[in-house]
This record gives C-alpha cells, structure tokens and sequence, in this order.
C-alpha cells in the first residue's frame, strides 16, 4: 500500500454528499417529468417504440426491486458511487508510474 | 442522452464501438506508466465523482430536466486521455450496472461522452484557457456537450428507428443540449475554478503529465 493523498477524506466527503443528493433531485425532476432532447427528438420522430430495455442490469433505472423510489435510488447512488470510485484508482493505479516497481 | 439499445442500426453501433476501442487504447497507451503514484485514486474520485453528479437531474422548469455529464471537467481536470478513460469507466457502469444506455450501443455512447465531449471539451479549453481559465472551463463544458449531442444526433439520424430524419434530430439534440449546456458549463467552471484555488497541485500541469 503507498500513502493516500491528504485530499481524500474531503473527496470521499464530498461524494458522499453528491449521493445523498440523488434521492432529492431524483424526486424534483420527477415532479416536472423528465424528458431529455433525445426523447423529445426520438417522440418527433416516432422512435420511442423502438427502444428496447436491457433487462440485465441489477439495479434497472437506478432502483431497486422491492424499495422505494428514494431508498433505491440512495442505494443505486451509494452502490454506484463506490463501484466507479474503485474501479477508477483502480485503472488509475494500472498505468500508473509505479505499477511495475511500486512500494509495497 | 444515453441512448437505449434499438435507437441505432446495428452497423453504425458496431462501426462507432470499434472506433471507440481504438481510441481508448491510444488513450491508454498515452498515459501508461505516466501516471504518478499520487494521482491514481484522482482518477477514482473524479469517476466516482462524474457518476453521482449525472444522477443529479436538475428540473428545469418547462417539463426537462439535464443532468451534469462531466466529460470536459474531467478532461480539464485529468488531461483529455485520463479524462476519456474516467467517463468511460462511468458510462460503462451505468450501462451494466443500472441498465442507463443500452449494450449494444454502449460503444456509441462512450464515443459521445466519453471520446467527443472529453476531447472537444479539452480542445476548446486549451485554446481559450490564456483567455482566461474560468471562461474557457465554461465553454469547454458548454460545447463539449453540445459537440457529443451532435454526434449523438448524427448517429440516430442516419439510423433507421429515426426514419433517416438526420435534420430533425440535429436540430433537436444541437439546439436542446447548446441551451442546456449553458448548465453545464457553469458546473465545470466553478467547480474547476473552486478545485484550481483549493488544491492547485491537483492541476494537471502541476503533475508534469501528458496533455495532448
């Protein structure tokens, strides 16, 4: 293991902020219903019945079955958040300078 | 504008996906063994980071809502192939993980977040940044966006689900996200703005990294 950077708690703080967000914002953009340029351009279109849902992914439509709108969406952000955050200082760690000869 | 699987024909979403893969090795290539040992959890923050900001729906009045897509900021902020990577990893896990963006266009989706945002977004900063870095923060993060719709827009129109209507969804996707890139460019500009004063050895040219 090296030393992790003095920025880290205030980073992990922050993110820890942006997910307890997500539940607040997920319900206010309900409230004026969410609509995107490239669902408006796909309705324009007639496209919309295209769209085929994935059906695999284990959090669909960053919910979970059987919680609540805001539970799901606070444990698909927590879920998530953690997920990328690991998987990023993990590529990073790969190409990283020290990869090859790092400190252990 | 994560586009679902069934919006684009599969040729195109084939030919985008290898081009995405192409670039992303580059990418990857550019900065092996470039990378400090002290800016590898950055990039894991800054992922983390760009993931739970585009959960963030901001309702704009009117009936739509924008999220903050990240890609310029995280080019400012990692240098634009660091940049692609990160917003890759993230587009890569909302598809697999939460079903946001199909699978089979999931190349297509990280060539317009991931690959045009991060590097027209790069682009313009460099170009504008010795006017002034919070200026050029904003229109990186505001045309970056709209450059990765327009990509976007070119790929549905030219596909058959859209009936070829390749001027419609350039109008839409080109006018919708250059006024809600407006939002996106505040986002990258004060956030950079408030990360470059707290944590200037955070800046990618204060860690002799590559950058173009």
């Amino acid at each position: 293991m090296s030393r992790l950077p003095d920025w880290l708690p205030r980073a992990l703080a922050a993110l820890l902020v942006l997910t307890l967000l997500a539940p607040v914002f997920g319900w206010a953009a309900g409230q004026v219903g969410y609509a995107e340029p490239l669902e408006n351009a796909a309705e324009a279109t007639g496209a919309t019945d295209h769209a085929s849902a994935t059906g695999t992914a284990p959090f669909p439509d960053y919910g979970v079955a059987g919680l609540g709108g805001p539970t799901g969406t606070l444990l698909s952000a927590v879920v998530g958040t953690a997920l990328t955050l690991l998987l990023g200082a993990g590529i990073g760690r790969l190409l990283g300078a020290d990869a090859d000869h790092g400190p252990n | 504008m994560h586009i679902p699987d069934g919006y684009i024909d599969l040729p195109i979403a084939l030919a985008v996906a290898a081009l995405s893969v192409a670039v992303l090795s580059l990418a990857a290539k550019r900065v092996n063994g470039e990378i400090p040992d002290s800016r590898a959890p950055l990039l894991g923050v800054v992922a983390a980071g760009v993931f739970a900001a585009q959960m963030l729906n901001w309702p704009i009045p009117g009936g739509t809502s924008a999220h903050f897509v990240g890609g310029a900021f995280a080019a400012i902020l990692l240098g634009p192939h660091l940049g692609a990577l990160c917003v890759a990893t993230v587009v890569a896990i909302q598809a697999l993980v939460f079903g946001d963006g199909g699978l089979v266009v999931l190349g297509a989706n990280v060539f317009n977040m991931a690959i045009v945002e991060v590097y027209v977004g790069y682009a313009i900063y460099r170009v504008l940044a010795p006017y002034g870095e919070f200026r050029a923060a904003f229109a990186a993060g505001w045309l970056g966006i709209t450059a990765g719709a327009l990509a976007a827009a070119v790929q549905l129109g030219l596909s058959s689900a859209f009936e070829y209507q390749l001027l419609t969804t350039l109008a839409i996707m080109g006018v919708g996200h250059l006024a809600l890139g407006l939002v996106e460019g505040a986002i990258t500009a004060f956030v950079y703005r408030y990360l470059a004063r707290a944590r200037p050895d955070l800046r990618p040219d204060a860690a002799a990294e590559v950058t173009a």
